[in-house]
């Protein structure tokens, strides 16, 4: 990031403190695809996503005064997300398939191989939520395991545990899915 | 959907749960004990008290041509209360007998009647499911379970008519039931 | 045809793949920024009565603006309310339906015997 990106976000935050509502939008429009795909990933359902990150942005606002730095603003939006989404998803069941597929289908990344990543988002929304969260932050945030430690507040050997798990069981079910296929 | 056995017949022939059921007169809310021990140590808690004017304030907000809140508002039409206790741990929790006890002398009162008990030694899970009858309608329903990583009491204050729960398999992250056909429109089967 | 993933550093590929970052839609921040109109404090002082000279008249001013202020703080917190009243009631028909149906289960796998040991906190 340059020094001038750099000063023009300490702006927008600090415009946005001092009760500018534009530079508070300019906020959510910077970080609105994180927070959303974050919701998305870990609720599999798209309403439910879009309920999650408004009420992100909604507590941003009550808080913003907590918040000291862009980077600050970084850590504690994924913070609240997660924490929020792992409480909504200890209480309700995963939803499947058709949000989840609505959701690849805007994805704007083409894949490679369809099907087998069809597969790896379903066995993705069968992790645990702890578990699909430190995913989420590895690979979506690409957080390292301190950051994402300190975001979900977990020990760091859990976190460690949980990305080694979940890599072992996703590449267990998927390279049985990828025999099938083949 | 799927054709299964019959899930629900055992549930729904004893006491008609039935959308007509709104004519028998509520159910008082059971009188939910404190408990302060359970959630001090979950790491998630759900405390829900809905009776009559926030469930009236809650149908509010169901959008009317939206189909799933439109099912929702019809599915809660007859309610007059609903009550969720649900601790979940990380680990192992401390039963909290004397608290179930105090639920349980409730439900022994007249108009009570504990439908299904169902203790999974495998699955270390027991669920106890009453229903309050009047005038041979239900008109409230109580749920204790206990799993083991999570418990849970629910109480309902007035009729909810299980089929159109089931309808709303999907929708707002309720999970599929499986049903008869016989039993969707919400009639007892035999 | 699809091949078989062959290593971590595969697997970590395409995991930044399928994660890769889903935008909300257009609309997004014009909801949030009318659910914090709804529902901020509006700090807006007093409409400056520019050269007013009579206190009365000043006074008279600021009680219209905090009438309306008063409404419009009731109206965002019925309206929060409201929300949060029906995000109650969905997860508690949720809870429900979850508890009815691991009922069904345990019925259904015909398992009785004594009741479940719960281990000590």
């Amino acid at each position: 990031m340059s020094g001038d990106e750099e000063c023009a976000r300490g702006d927008l935050l600090t415009q946005a403190l001092a009760g500018e509502r534009a530079a508070f939008a300019a906020l959510v429009r910077r970080h609105q695809r994180s927070v959303y795909s974050m919701a998305l990933r870990m609720l599999s359902d798209r309403h439910a996503a879009e309920d999650l990150a408004q009420e992100v942005f909604l507590q941003l606002f009550r808080n913003l005064s907590a918040v000291s730095s862009e980077a600050h603003l970084g850590f504690w939006l994924r913070k609240v997300t997660m924490h929020r989404a792992i409480d909504r998803l200890r209480r309700a069941p995963r939803l499947e398939g058709a949000a989840e597929e609505l959701a690849a289908a805007v994805s704007e990344a083409e894949p490679a191989d369809p099907l087998l990543e069809r597969r790896l988002r379903a066995l993705l929304r069968e992790l645990p939520a702890a578990a699909r969260a430190v995913v989420l932050l590895r690979y979506q945030e690409d957080l390292d395991p301190v950051e994402i430690a300190r975001t979900l507040r977990m020990p760091l050997n859990t976190v460690k545990s949980h990305l080694r798990r979940s890599l072992a069981q996703l590449r267990e079910r998927l390279d049985g899915t990828a025999d099938a296929l083949t | 959907m799927k054709a299964s056995s019959a899930k629900w017949r055992w549930l729904l022939v004893p006491v008609g749960l039935v959308a007509s059921a709104a004519l028998a007169a509520p159910a008082a809310p059971l009188n939910l004990p404190d408990f302060d021990a359970l959630a001090a140590k979950a790491t998630e808690s759900v405390n829900i008290s809905l009776d009559t004017s926030l469930l009236g304030l809650a149908a509010g907000f169901l959008d009317p041509s939206n189909p799933d809140d439109a099912a929702t508002k019809e599915l809660i039409a007859g309610l007059k209360g609903i009550y969720v206790r649900s601790y979940t741990f990380d680990g192992g929790f401390a039963y909290p007998s004397a608290q179930v006890d105090q639920v349980r002398k409730q439900l022994a009162a007249p108009g009570w009647q504990r439908l299904v008990q169902t203790n999974s030694t495998r699955d270390r899970t027991r669920v106890d499911i009453y229903v309050s009858v009047d005038r041979g309608l239900a008109n409230g329903l109580a749920i204790i379970a206990s799993e083991p990583r999570q418990f849970t009491i629910v109480n309902i204050v007035g009729s909810i008519d299980l089929a159109k729960l089931h309808r709303l398999e999907g929708k707002f992250g309720v999970p599929k039931l499986d049903l008869p056909p016989e039993s969707r429109d919400g009639k007892p089967g035999k | 045809m699809s091949e078989g993933v062959e290593n971590n550093q595969e697997l970590e590929r395409r995991l930044r793949s399928v994660l890769g970052a889903v935008d909300p839609g257009e609309g997004f921040a014009p909801r949030v920024m009318a659910r914090v109109a709804a529902g901020a404090a509006d700090t807006a002082r007093p409409a400056r009565a520019g050269a007013v000279a009579s206190w009365l008249a000043f006074g008279l001013a600021a009680s219209v603006v905090l009438a309306f202020l008063l409404a419009h703080e009731w109206q965002a917190r019925r309206l929060e309310q409201g929300r949060e009243a029906r995000r109650q009631l969905i997860e508690a028909l949720r809870v429900t339906d979850e508890k009815l149906d691991l009922a069904y289960r345990a019925v259904n796998t015909r398992e009785g015997g004594a009741p479940p040991e719960h281990s000590g906190v």
